[in-house]
């Protein structure tokens, strides 16, 4: 009895010691909080309380993008919730880090494939709404989503812009890369007229990586991986393309480029590289001449090309 | 009518309204669903769904014609283009019978496009829906459910399971499946021909070929296989049975090529299981050669379960593609070297490499098509088998002559002058005496005995061969012991009776194991 009358003595004074403590700290931290409630989303808001921060006009803009920042899970819980953040995404009065926040949000609950299902319609046809907005930041974003969805009306609008600069909605460069997300995007024609006549060298480095894809532009691959006054990256974008359909062409202007000595380090180590991974064994290995040349090239000044003559010597001579 | 193939999308959808108008000009509109219509050629896909789109839609606004069924059907079953979908479920709306068969294509529909469903416009050509406007292919595909209404009762728990979950279809979809299980209400019993198709419906997703084209103009075309080998049409498709199955690597329609070869992969399977996988080959062509190389080509079908074998290949046609659409008169079309649109589409070669049937359009069922090339297999056993039919009916005719000649046969020459003589026919010394004939005839009577006693042993049925046994013995000793001659006519009459009655037996029970 004694034992346990000292142990409930004992259990009382800590619950009294924790309680002390709990409450200092209670008011500590309610003082951090209050503090930090004005940068930070508070964790103990409902998402109902969050939303209506985040629609609220009179709220400050970081008030509300913390508030959108917490809304994700709730967003495809009602018809409402939905179309009040779409509603801040097309309103071009809204700040924009707010329909920024409100996109982010959107396309945070948009991973949830099943909960998102009935939020899916109008929210594609709301982005469809402002592939046009004057924001760049924000109109790149969206065209990269529905991009992303093989949306054709979005590829229909990047095919125009790229035809016709005047209707651009994105660099010619991005536009590209944002068409290149879907083979079927009948984009092939258009990129071959920028690497006939490109605008910039960005884009035609973009138009270069779509043909990548397709048969019929092997030849504009080869003459582009064989001429020496080309950029070297565009040499390096066609090697692996030519590789990659036609493997028996690319072995052969390989080892042309293997044992010219005038050839550029960089194209030699892409062309060592390649053969090393996908080269035909035998006819390979049994090359003698380009073996020869491959030994006198894991001799030379380029620690690249050093390095991948190696690792070219380890595979076939083994 | 011709139609230019070289016209723009607007001069197409006017081309389409001012058809649609015309009765007459139906059958028009319906060649242009054909996937391989000039006017698809090089066209990208979203170009090609929003003319077939705009196309059913304006079936919708009329009558859909069973002509246009098939095509509203395939969507249904592999559409994952959410324009598309729904414009093919307001068509089926307005075809003038509510089939049963109809409401698995809908359900399977809503759960193929579900997860990918948008706002679309079927007012507009392209139906882009910009803001919130507009219909969806899911609500689109419950209005059809509503319009079918009892005969969609094969569905109800399919739509209970969309109702109830999981997975349940969304909040704003539910007063619509409501509807149509209101709609469909309680009917007493399902009608035992449930969910089949109208025959003519039926003919255009799966069919056999009265005749067979010849494979001249694929002679010529070198095939290249999953590990590179050259080999030609003749080498791998004649001499067996094969099934063939189209596909290419970089189709983003999880339900059409991907879904083939993974079927492909099943069929080598239940060949396998059946003990006929070496006498059936197997082969999945691609549609893009260009791109699709053997190696790329050997991943895919091993990610889907394909067994390589002699028998068994992928195979790419670098130079033949165009003889290979002549020929099995394929439903694709391309815009540049990239296919824009194809039908799924599976054949059945004959020995020669003739198409001999097909099934298109719909998923097939891999049983079905393992089914009809054991048919096709069975067909040249059946022809074997007619040859020894042929000899069966032959054999009691030759048994029987055998047997009359050897009764008849004149023992001296003497006799040969009386036959001469019955026969008015002057001159003994040129009556050409055989004594060497009678041991022949017996001969070749033994050889007959023997194969009735064959015939009989795989029939289980003997009483043939005693007949023709006590036949046989008769004649001889009709032959051997002077004064017997009329054993000899009975020999003669129990060898015909053993022999016919041998014969017979030996077709009925041909004719049971091909049933």
């Amino acid at each position: 009895m004694t034992t346990r009358r000292k142990t409930a003595k004992k259990t009382k004074a800590a619950k009294k010691t924790t309680k002390k403590t709990t409450k200092k700290s209670t008011k500590k931290t309610t003082k951090s909080t209050k503090k930090a409630a004005k940068s930070r989303p508070s964790a103990r808001r409902s998402p109902r309380a969050a939303l209506a921060v985040a629609t609220s006009s009179k709220e400050s803009s970081p008030r509300r993008v913390a508030a959108l920042q917490e809304v994700p899970l709730a967003v495809c819980e009602n018809d409402e919730n939905l179309n009040s953040l779409l509603n801040i995404l097309r309103d071009r009065n809204e700040p924009i880090k707010v329909r920024l926040a409100a996109l982010q949000s959107i396309q945070a609950a948009s991973f949830s494939v099943i909960a998102f299902e009935s939020c899916r319609p109008d929210y594609l046809a709301a982005l469809r709404e402002i592939v046009d907005d004057p924001d760049p930041e924000l109109r790149q974003r969206v065209l990269g989503i529905l991009a992303r969805e093989n949306d054709s009306y979005v590829q229909q609008r990047l095919l125009d812009g790229l035809q016709n600069p005047a209707k651009a909605l994105v660099p010619p460069e991005k536009a590209l890369q944002l068409l290149s997300y879907d083979v079927h995007a009948e984009s092939y024609s258009v990129a071959r007229d920028i690497v006939d006549n490109p605008p910039n060298p960005d884009a035609k480095r973009e138009a270069l990586r779509i043909l990548a894809a397709d048969p019929n532009s092997a030849p504009v691959f080869e003459k582009l991986l064989t001429d020496k006054d080309e950029n070297r990256e565009v040499r390096q974008i066609s090697a692996a393309a030519l590789q990659s359909m036609k493997p028996r062409r690319f072995q052969e202007r390989a080892r042309q480029m293997l044992l010219d000595k005038d050839e550029y380090d960089d194209i030699q180590a892409t062309a060592l590289t390649a053969l090393t991974q996908f080269g035909d064994q035998k006819e390979v290995g049994q090359d003698q001449e380009l073996m020869k040349q491959v030994d006198k090239l894991g001799k030379g000044k380029s620690a690249k090309v050093k390095k991948t003559a190696r690792r070219f010597l380890m595979r076939y001579k083994a | 009518m011709s139609i230019n193939p070289g016209r723009s999308e607007d001069q197409f959808r006017s081309l389409v309204e001012s058809l649609i108008d015309d009765p007459n000009q139906h059958a028009e509109l319906i060649k242009l669903l054909g996937e391989d219509h000039a006017i698809y050629d090089q066209r990208g896909t979203a170009t090609v769904n929003r003319m077939r789109g705009w196309l059913l839609l304006a079936f919708a606004r009329k009558q859909l014609p069973q002509a246009a069924l098939p095509f509203v059907l395939e969507e249904l079953d592999t559409g994952v283009d959410a324009y598309l979908v729904a414009a093919a479920a307001a068509a089926l709306r307005t075809y003038p019978e509510r089939n049963q068969a109809f409401a698995p294509f809908v359900v399977r529909a809503i759960s193929n496009i579900r997860y990918r469903d948008e706002n679309v416009s079927l007012q507009v050509y392209g139906g882009f829906a910009i803001g919130v406007a507009g219909t969806s292919p899911v609500r689109e595909l419950l209005e059809t459910l509503v319009w079918l209404g009892p005969s969609a009762l094969a569905v109800v728990p399919d739509l209970t399971t969309l109702r109830d979950g999981p997975p349940a279809l969304s909040k704003k979809y539910q007063p619509h499946v409501a509807q149509a299980l209101e709609a469909i209400g309680v009917v007493a019993s399902v009608e035992d021909d449930c969910c089949q198709l109208p025959e003519s419906v039926r003919g255009f997703f799966s069919s056999l070929r009265e005749n067979r084209t010849s494979t001249k103009q694929l002679d010529s075309t070198v095939f290249e296989d999953q590990d590179g080998t050259s080999l030609t049409f003749g080498e791998f498709f004649q001499g067996r049975p094969s099934i063939v199955a189209f596909f290419y690597t970089r189709c983003d329609n999880p339900l059409k090529c991907s879904l083939t070869i993974t079927k492909l992969a099943r069929i080598q399977e239940l060949l396998r299981t059946e003990g006929i996988a070496d006498q059936i080959n197997t082969a999945g062509i691609t549609y893009d050669p260009g791109f699709d190389l053997p190696e790329r080509i050997k991943n895919y079908g091993r990610h889907r379960g394909v067994k390589f074998a002699p028998q068994h290949r992928l195979l790419r046609a670098p130079e033949g593609v165009d003889s290979l659409r002549k020929h099995f008169k394929l439903g694709v079309n391309f815009i540049e070297s990239l296919v824009n649109r194809h039908r799924i589409e599976v054949y059945l070669l004959d020995r020669e490499g003739q198409v001999a049937a097909s099934f298109e359009r719909i998923q097939w069922n891999e049983s079905d098509v393992v089914g009809r090339a054991r048919e096709l297999l069975m067909e040249y056993e059946n022809r074997n088998a007619s040859g020894v039919t042929r000899s069966s009916i032959t054999s009691p005719v030759l048994g029987s002559t055998v047997a009359l000649a050897l009764a008849l046969f004149p023992k001296c020459p003497l006799c040969w002058a009386a036959y001469m003589s019955f026969f008015g026919i002057a001159g003994l010394g040129s009556i050409p005496y055989s004594p060497w004939l009678q041991p022949i005839l017996a001969i070749l009577l033994l050889v007959n005995l023997a194969s009735i006693w064959f015939r009989a042993r795989s029939t289980g049925r003997m009483t043939p061969f005693y007949l023709a046994s006590v036949g046989a013995v008769a004649l001889i000793a009709s032959k051997v012991f002077a004064g017997l001659d009329p054993l000899g006519t009975a020999g003669v009459i129990c060898t015909l009776a053993g022999s016919i009655w041998s014969a017979i037996a030996a077709t009925n029970r041909r004719q049971l194991a091909r049933q």
